[in-house]
């Protein structure tokens, strides 16, 4: 049985819409202009126990509705969702004793305590008894490298720091799948690397499975072997993290530098010549089009080579890509 | 019910906790409390200076009616602090956090929150009773307990009153001036002797403003044991609580949750 399941998962909510202006405003008193935005649309996914799996979409694409759904927080109009067996909306209680959630915006430490304190209010929270939640606290402070910071107050944590006690508080009760709704959102590149490290010693120490958004791609590349990437509420990608690279990072760039001067008009069949210069050219070719080998061939017989740079677009390049083929 | 009692507990613990990292504050505002609730009792002692009593109530009732009151209002809103507030925490969906955690929404709500001043209230209505028990010159063991009783019963109402009040959120959008003037208006109909009011004033009073059941009620109930009034603080307080955690699971079904960022203080 799958982790999570979910099947045409739909979410309209009412906003309330006003023309700018003393006027508008008047004029939404008499006669309020209520328009349906579908946050999501359709949805149909699901997520195996143990595993680590990629949700991602630009702002407003429905991911936080989709995991709020998931975590019984909010109510679909329409559809149906099975995390562990429960129904989130119905059986919320229950199924919060076996997940663990963490919105990045939406901080449960409290703000003005040592965060040891907040771990022992959530060890009252989920009936955990004192021992096993003295044991639990010590092992993920160790895996956390939390140690130093547990008895700081929240508010004089770094945002990385704070963060790290944020996911290890979810993790209090050994749940089987985590929520993360933008957990990195904010931190610095040594911050985003050791929470991913942390998650993923997570996942293979305990299987929880894991369930990531995320506007960072460098997350999902090192986190989740399968994305789902999704826009208006509707999904519009899902396969594997390597399947994305090798379906769509198939333009590369090259950058070559000669050791003589290059012929004015020197050009290579099936490339782009982005910019060519005397001694050197930058240049675009697809591999699907344009095979590797007659390019790099050419690029020998043009001259004495200096120097030869490959390099492809990030996966953020890619995923932007997907988001403005969708909107398209 | 001993789970939740265990879990409620660690948290007002926790409540605590956060208040004493700010000490000096906490003291100021629980000792401005007190003195503002002096000052507004100074009002009925120049008023009982010139009149000797009202419809039926002296000073020492007066003194009853505030230390029920005001024990009841400071107990309930600094266990309960987020009874205050609950319409900003749906408007601004910030029950989000209580949502994803395993235990009753609205319990886990409105204990997440102490309110410093209100630790001055409930002290201050310690005081008014005590000086009720001197003025009155009567005291027993049973007094204390339908002391205990009455307060009690004016808490559950309150805090009722205030989640029925703000539960219309869900339907109707931002609620916190209705709140403001439902939460005046109980408190200052509690604080007047109930004999000044007759007919539909005193139906309103039972219904839909219950200031009766915080106030007049639970201290005449103190002062001297009636079974009538034993019935009606118990069942006041019963249907107000059902009645409140029944609006509130209902219009929980309609929360549309926010992305606002938050902090837990």
């Amino acid at each position: 049985m799958p982790a999570i399941s979910v099947r045409d998962l739909r979410k309209t909510f009412q906003m309330k819409r006003k023309a700018a202006g003393l006027r508008g405003s008047l004029r939404a008193l008499w006669r309020p202009d209520y328009q349906s935005v579908e946050a999501v649309r359709g949805l149909s996914f699901e997520m195996e126990d143990g595993e680590l799996l990629g949700f991602i979409g630009p702002n407003g694409a429905g991911k936080s509705t989709t995991i709020k759904i998931l975590t019984g927080i909010l109510h679909p109009s329409s559809g149906e969702a099975a995390v562990l067996g429960h129904v989130p909306w119905e059986q919320r209680q229950a199924l919060a004793f076996q997940i663990g959630s963490v919105f990045g915006q939406r901080p449960q430490l409290w703000y003005h305590l040592p965060a040891v304190d907040t771990f022992y209010l959530f060890g009252k929270i989920y009936e955990l008894d004192d021992s096993s939640l003295k044991r639990r606290i010590s092992f993920l402070a160790e895996a956390f490298e939390i140690e130093e910071l547990l008895e700081t107050p929240v508010r004089k944590l770094s945002l990385g720091q704070r963060m790290r006690c944020e996911v290890a508080a979810s993790l209090l009760h050994k749940p089987r799948v985590l929520l993360l709704d933008e957990p990195s959102i904010g931190l610095d590149v040594v911050a985003k690397q050791r929470l991913r490290m942390t998650i993923q010693r997570m996942n293979e120490l305990e299987g929880v499975g894991v369930l990531l958004t995320s506007h960072d791609a460098g997350d999902i590349e090192t986190l989740c072997r399968r994305v789902i990437i999704i826009n208006h509420g509707e999904i519009v990608y899902r396969d594997k993290v390597s399947a994305l690279k090798r379906r769509y990072l198939t333009v590369k760039t090259v950058d070559v530098r000669y050791n003589e001067q290059l012929a004015p008009d020197f050009s290579l069949p099936g490339v782009e010549m982005v910019k060519v210069g005397r001694y050197g050219a930058k240049m675009r070719f697809d591999t699907r089009v344009t095979p590797v080998e007659p390019v790099i061939s050419g690029l020998a017989a043009a001259g004495s080579l200096a120097d030869v740079t490959v390099s492809e677009p990030s996966l953020e390049e890619v995923i932007s890509a997907i988001y403005e083929r969708t909107e398209a | 019910m001993g789970r939740q009692l265990s879990f409620l507990l660690a948290l007002w613990k926790t409540n605590l906790l956060s208040a004493m990292e700010y000490r000096v504050s906490f003291l100021t505002q629980v000792v401005g409390m007190m003195l503002n609730n002096a000052l507004y009792f100074v009002f009925w002692i120049i008023f009982f200076a010139r009149f000797e009593e009202i419809n039926g109530w002296d000073l020492v009732d007066m003194l009853f009616l505030f230390g029920v009151v005001a024990t009841g209002f400071g107990a309930g809103t600094y266990l309960f602090g987020n009874a205050i507030r609950l319409s900003s925490l749906i408007a601004e969906g910030l029950m989000d956090y209580y949502l994803s955690l395993p235990r009753p929404v609205l319990l886990h709500a409105l204990a997440s929150r102490s309110n410093a001043s209100s630790a001055g209230d409930f002290t201050y209505g310690l005081f008014s009773f005590g000086a009720a028990i001197y003025f009155s010159g009567s005291f027993n063991g049973l007094m204390l307990l339908r002391f205990a009783l009455g307060c009690l019963a004016a808490m559950a109402v309150l805090v009722s009153f205030l989640v029925l009040v703000q539960s219309l959120t869900f339907w109707i959008g931002n609620t916190s001036l209705l709140t403001a003037s439902a939460f005046n208006a109980i408190v200052t109909f509690s604080l007047y002797p109930i004999t000044l009011f007759d007919g539909t004033a005193k139906l309103v009073l039972f219904t839909l403003i219950p200031a009766a059941f915080i106030g007049a009620l639970p201290a005449e109930f103190v002062r001297k044991f009636d079974l009538l009034q034993l019935v009606q603080i118990c069942a006041g307080g019963a249907i107000f609580l059902l009645l409140a955690v029944f609006v509130f699971y209902r219009g929980l079904c309609r929360y549309e949750s926010g992305s606002a960022i938050q902090v837990r203080m």
